[in-house]
């Protein structure tokens, strides 16, 4: 990043954090913003995260239903709040948190695994990815990395800053972080709100090279992406979005985007879905003047992770589909998502969505939330759980 | 296309859908915590010395665990047990606690009524304004619910010990106190002394009243 993107980024990044002050002694809390009066009763509230994860032995996990043929396993419990998950060189499983605050270590010792926590009291460090030997872990205003940690996973060596530059609003503020196919770092930075004309530096999704410069703006009007992926022969960018809240029961619904253009405009805060324009914000503006979604993937699921299977396990339909993991809604009468889905696209073709593993909700109740995804050697699919706190194996048996 | 309305289904079906339906459906919707309210009462023996007879305390530092939602009361044990909430007071009664102990003694104490803790000096009309300003003007009632009654994993403030509230107020602030998802800690920074004052005096004072949607089970 030049000098002066740098000085622009800084002063954005202050000016908001001064308007944030002003205004905090009035605002709602983030979840509760953009409610319209009539539903200031409203019992819709989001889940709260249990303090600790649930015990392996109250972990139902044959209750996950999935296609004929496939197998779902508990393969690791006890991590609190666990989301990301990426491989180290050496095979070791790196899982992020976000309210926990925690990054963890799962060491696999012939079948029998360790959970350790290795770094403790980050600022929801969501955020993942490994490279050449080094960890990098995403905050809300920083990007640090941890060289030769995989040697060194009982004494993690000192943090080495490689951004720190970014908003430091907390609402949407926690990222996904991962490695393009061009080595460069993207994340999202979300928009500080449900609701609101976000300034130019949030609402959107970015890249940076991996010692911190070159910063880039990839996607715009992105409202919050926790999820994003490189589809792996063409190299394209697809992402998940999380739509805003409080507009109703069905809609807008979470969408799937494929990022044709970098730098794109998505539709947040004018356009939702890409076909319905925002009570608020819409005024003025049409949906066509924004990119339209790949696909809508339901009202309020919580589309999370997204991972494109390249395994040689699964039956020969499943190369190269994409694995979604939907969390599931709190702002809906009727609780949707808690559940993994797949897409199948091909350029000309439209989508194909159906569902792949579900169960996690039972009526009404929920006893986990599938949030990301992540493969094996093997081609097996690991699911993280972060209400559990755990981590789950889905096999295909031949 | 523009929506013209905003679309719940509870709130498009209007008369249709009683109070008591919608309340049914928050507590439906709840983490379970499944506890046997007269095990609670058999294992609440040891807790009565500071937090009171049913969990209505009388010491102005220990806080009444009476009319708690169960979801708070455990979520705390659990914090206690873990070390993620720090008291040298709770700690030797949390060491060995089992699960369904926790759940026990959250179910006991979300089934006692509420009571208004004693309070030292009588009501200041100046502060008991400005206390209930205050709550509107930092939207406490979102998550505490208007009657201050607490829901799921939230806490009742009303009636609450006034020490203890101006405590926790103070350790939110000061980012020492134990918070789940970090929302309690960034509600408290705009709070100043005075803020805090006022609301613990307002808020031991209103009168206490019975969880929201879920905050019984």
């Amino acid at each position: 990043m030049n000098r002066a993107t740098r000085t622009g980024l800084v002063i954005l990044t202050l000016a908001l954090a001064t308007v944030a002050t002003a205004t905090a002694q009035q605002a709602p809390p983030p979840w509760a913003q953009g409610r319209p009066p009539e539903l200031a009763t409203s019992p819709l509230a989001p889940h709260p995260q249990p303090p600790a994860p649930t015990p392996a032995e109250k972990i139902p996990v044959d209750r996950i239903k999935l296609p004929p043929g496939f197998k779902a396993e508990l393969w690791a419990s006890g991590i609190n709040n666990a989301r990301a998950m990426t491989w180290g060189d050496r095979g070791t499983l790196f899982v992020s948190s976000r309210v926990a605050g925690n990054v963890y270590a799962v060491v696999d010792h012939g079948g029998r695994r360790e959970v350790k926590t290795i770094l403790k009291g980050l600022q929801m460090p969501n955020g993942v990815a490994f490279k050449d030997g080094t960890l990098y872990v995403a905050e809300v205003s920083r990007i640090t990395k941890y060289e030769g940690i995989e040697a060194n996973l009982d004494s993690p060596p000192a943090a080495k800053v490689v951004i720190d530059t970014l908003p430091k609003d907390l609402p949407h503020g926690w990222k996904y972080l991962a490695f393009g196919p061009d080595g460069k770092l993207y994340f999202n930075i979300g928009a500080p709100c449900n609701i609101c004309l976000p300034p130019e530096t949030h609402a959107n999704i970015v890249r940076i090279n991996a010692d911190g410069s070159g910063f880039e703006y990839v996607a715009r009007g992105v409202r919050n992406s926790v999820g994003l992926a490189f589809h792996p022969v063409t190299r394209d960018l697809y992402f998940t979005n999380h739509a805003r809240d409080w507009l109703g029961d069905d809609v807008p619904e979470d969408t799937l985007h494929h990022v044709v253009k970098p730098g794109a405009h998505f539709g947040y805060p004018y356009c939702h879905q890409g076909d319905i324009l925002d009570p608020d914000f819409g005024a003025g503006r049409a949906c066509s003047e924004f990119n339209p979604p790949l696909l809508k993937l339901g009202p309020h699921v919580a589309a999370n992770g997204i991972h494109f299977y390249t395994g040689a396990m699964f039956p020969p339909q499943y190369r190269h589909r994409m694995f979604i993991a939907q969390r599931g809604s709190w702002n809906r009468a009727q609780k949707s998502g808690f559940r993994v889905v797949t897409v199948e696209y091909r350029p000309g073709q439209p989508p194909k969505h159906e569902v792949f593993a579900e169960g996690w909700l039972q009526g009404d109740q929920f006893w986990g939330r599938p949030v990301y995804l992540q493969e094996m050697k093997d081609g097996s699919l690991l699911i993280s759980d972060d209400y559990a706190g755990a981590i789950y194996r889905i096999t295909y048996g031949r | 296309m523009t929506v013209p309305a905003r679309r719940f289904g509870f709130v498009r079906l209007g008369g249709a859908v009683s109070l008591a339906t919608l309340l049914a459906a928050g507590a439906a919707a709840m983490p379970a915590v499944d506890g046997d309210i007269e095990a609670g009462r058999r294992k609440a023996g040891a807790c009565a010395a500071c937090h009171g007879r049913d969990g209505h305390s009388l010491i102005p530092t220990v806080p009444s665990l009476a009319a708690q939602p169960a979801l708070y009361t455990y979520y705390q044990l659990i914090q206690f047990q873990t070390g993620r909430r720090r008291s040298p007071e709770m700690a030797p009664f949390v060491a060995d606690l089992s699960d369904q102990d926790m759940q026990d003694l959250s179910a006991y104490y979300a089934a006692q009524p509420a009571v208004a803790a004693p309070t030292s000096e009588p009501a200041d009309p100046v502060k008991m304004e400005a206390g209930e300003r205050l709550v509107s003007r930092y939207h406490c009632n979102a998550c505490h619910l208007p009657t201050l009654g607490g829901q799921k994993h939230i806490p009742r403030l009303a009636g609450q010990q006034e020490e203890y509230l101006r405590r926790q107020l103070r350790a939110f602030k000061q980012q020492k106190a134990a918070d789940l998802d970090g929302s309690m800690t960034m509600a408290a920074q705009p709070l100043t002394e005075e803020a805090i004052e006022a609301l613990a005096h307002y808020l031991a004072r209103v009168g206490p009243r019975a969880g929201g949607p879920g905050g019984q089970r």
